[in-house]
């Protein structure tokens, strides 16, 4: 009988109920939290859904040395958190996204670019406050690249530069780019006069095949010659946009704009959710990075909103810009060019900028990519 | 088509070769060489004997199995298959030079002499990787070096001078310095990288611009050209589709996002075929 308490009492040593700490409680709530608004509201499921369940998966309490922990060596969580400790994953998307990405409304409206450049401010401003809240260069770079509102960039760039603060900088990221719609609409009211948001645009003209056959090629050689150390990123993006408008490559566009990119987002959200343990997270830091990570996103939607504002002064009437897609110079695509068009309906409604707001927000896919480049570049 | 065909296969495999060689043991360098061991460090097998230091210099794993170390007369062939002979990135091996040949894959089994060259060779025996000079006045405890003026850039230069022996850790003027504690130490408030960082985005946006306004003219031209320009109906086209777009949105709401429209639900019942007796394997019981 008394080897049976024993073994019981050994048992119980084992069980998550004895190693449960108030912590590991707090971050299960937040995974359910997650989970909740994805289902719910429907915010970014398919990344919250994945990483409130890692958070769960990640926070369960359990008797070191099991080697079934992600941070325990040759664990199968450790195995699959090594695509995001390395940076394997983040190109993979990027090889998806640029295979579901159209880019003929940039190809149409190359003025538009520079708004997605301008966009980026919101990076190299929170990289500034971050100094000056003390976080270390290389910490600061990696907070500054959650205003690039790009999910698989914060995470390469994180790896790369300031591992120990990767969890709390995807979560940050993907959270704000969930809450785009939320963070974004009050900034662009208050930048702009009625007047303003009634501005209609010219419509974009129709971009031949060739034309995006070649956008891919040149693209990359330009931004990758520029920024080499972006090369992962780059590389991958503007390949999947070739096997995309190759015309001759279909299936392969397929795979990696569909189970491909499934199966590496699934991988990377649980990973990323999971390495959330509480001893890790929750933190002082984590706090600050939610701070900063709020203030880049806000300061990337001002920053694009005036730039197009400020561009304005200088062209004459009839042929301004409608200030409203300024914000989809962030690269959460394509929900800042839907709240571009939507705080527009609200103004006028048969006044479409969807279109128009497609052009900053593909460019601020490759003026984040290409900003994450140049920070490791200085940085890494 | 068939000589297109061919010269780009060759191409294919001239570059697949060079990506080959990228990572091979010509991206080897003897980096420190000692000859007169009084106090310096000692062999397995406790003696103090000349060494000599190899260096990858490449960023990847480099397997020096199979190469050949030379001193005047003396050859060594490093043996295959040991794996301690696959050195990583930026990393050294010490190789003994001295004692007897059989002591392992890391002696030589000759020494090294003053006043003349060590070199590495590739497994053929004859290409020569790397040399190292070695003095005739170099003192005792002191070692002939290579040293790297650039850590990034792997510049390396021969030192004119004997230097304190080092064997093991790579030869710098100054302590490498990451790019964080570079700037943090030239750019502490971050603005020189920010005003950088943000010309260098804005360069490769407007080359883009530029570029496709170019391009765009053309494509515009030719369009004309071909009689293919576009009537009002075509520019409402794009339009058109996003205002579909945003409405069938609205009118689904998010039920087209990522739920399972299909249920599969199984009743119990009676009546299936599944229960036909002329699919059981056995008659029913008779009463």
């Amino acid at each position: 009988m008394g080897n049976i308490i024993d073994s019981l009492q050994q048992f119980w040593q084992f069980t998550g109920f004895a190693n449960c700490t108030w912590q590991n409680l707090v971050m299960i709530l937040i995974g359910i939290f997650f989970i909740t608004i994805a289902i719910l509201k429907e915010w970014e499921p398919l990344l919250l859904v994945p990483i409130g369940f890692g958070m769960i998966v990640g926070n369960i309490p359990m008797f070191p040395g099991l080697n079934i922990g992600i941070y325990e060596d040759g664990s199968v969580l450790n195995i699959l958190y090594q695509g995001v400790r390395q940076g394997w994953y983040p190109p993979l998307i990027f090889l998806g996204i640029g295979a579901m990405t159209d880019f003929s409304a940039l190809i149409s409206q190359p003025r538009l670019v520079l708004i997605g450049a301008a966009a980026q401010m919101g990076i190299f401003g929170a990289y500034l406050l971050a100094l000056l809240l003390g976080f270390a260069p290389n910490e600061a770079g990696a907070i500054g690249i959650i205003g690039g509102a790009d999910g698989p960039t914060a995470i390469f760039l994180s790896s790369k530069l300031a591992p120990d603060l990767m969890g709390a900088i995807a979560v940050s990221a993907y959270s704000y780019m969930a809450l785009v719609p939320v963070i974004q609409r009050p900034i662009m009211l208050a930048l702009t006069s009625r007047k303003e948001r009634l501005i209609r645009m010219e419509k974009p003209r129709e971009v031949s095949q060739r034309e995006k056959i070649i956008f891919p090629v040149v693209g990359f050689l330009i931004t990758a010659f520029i920024v080499p150390s972006g090369l992962p990123l780059l590389g991958m993006l503007f390949f999947g946009n070739l096997l995309k408008e190759s015309g001759v490559t279909r299936r392969l566009a397929e795979t990696a704009r569909g189970p491909l990119i499934d199966v590496v987002t699934t991988l990377i959200g649980l990973t990323v959710g999971a390495s959330t343990q509480a001893d890790k997270f929750l933190s002082g830091k984590s706090l600050m990075i939610f701070g900063l990570g709020l203030l880049s996103f806000v300061i990337a939607t001002a920053s694009g909103v005036l730039f197009v504002k400020f561009i304005n002064l200088f062209r004459p009437e009839g042929r301004k810009i409608n200030p409203l897609i300024g914000n989809a110079g962030v690269s959460a695509v394509p929900d800042s060019a839907r709240v571009s068009e939507v705080v527009g309906r609200e103004a006028d409604p048969d006044n479409h900028l969807l279109m128009q707001a497609m052009a900053p927000n593909v460019a601020g896919v490759i003026g984040s990519a290409v900003a994450a480049g140049i920070l490791l570049g200085f940085l890494g | 088509m068939h000589l297109i065909r061919k010269v780009s296969s060759a191409a294919a495999a001239i570059l697949l070769s060079t990506g080959a060689l990228a990572q091979n043991a010509s991206d080897l360098i003897i980096s420190e060489a000692l000859v007169e061991n009084v106090s310096s460090v000692v062999d397995g097998y406790g003696r103090r004997t000349a060494w000599l230091e190899l260096f990858n210099t490449s960023q990847g794993t480099v397997n020096f199995g199979g190469c050949f170390i030379s001193a005047g007369d003396s050859l060594y062939m490093i043996p295959r298959g040991d794996l301690r002979t696959k050195l990583g990135p930026r990393q050294s091996v010490v190789i003994y030079c001295g004692g007897k040949e059989g002591d392992g894959t890391f002696f030589t089994g000759f020494s090294l002499k003053k006043g003349s060259a060590v070199r590495l060779l590739s497994n053929d025996g004859k290409t020569v990787i790397d040399s190292l000079s070695i003095p005739s006045d170099l003192p005792a405890d002191m070692s002939a070096r290579k040293i790297a003026l650039d850590a990034k850039a792997m510049d390396w230069q021969a030192d004119p001078l004997p230097a304190e022996p080092s064997p093991g850790a790579m030869n710098i003027h100054a302590p490498m310095q990451s790019g964080a504690e570079r700037m943090a130490a030239t750019d502490p408030h971050g603005w020189i990288l920010t005003v950088t960082s943000i010309t260098v985005v804005f360069t490769a946006l407007l080359i883009l611009w530029f570029i496709f306004s170019i391009s765009g003219r053309f494509a515009v031209k030719a369009g004309k050209k071909l009689g293919r320009q576009t009537s009002a109906a075509e520019d409402d086209r794009e339009a058109t589709a996003a205002v579909i777009a945003l409405a069938l949105d609205d009118y689904l709401g998010s039920s087209i996002h990522d739920t399972e429209s299909y249920t599969i639900t199984i009743n119990p019942t009676d009546r299936s075929a599944w229960a036909a007796p002329g699919r059981n394997f056995r008659n029913k019981p008779s009463r």
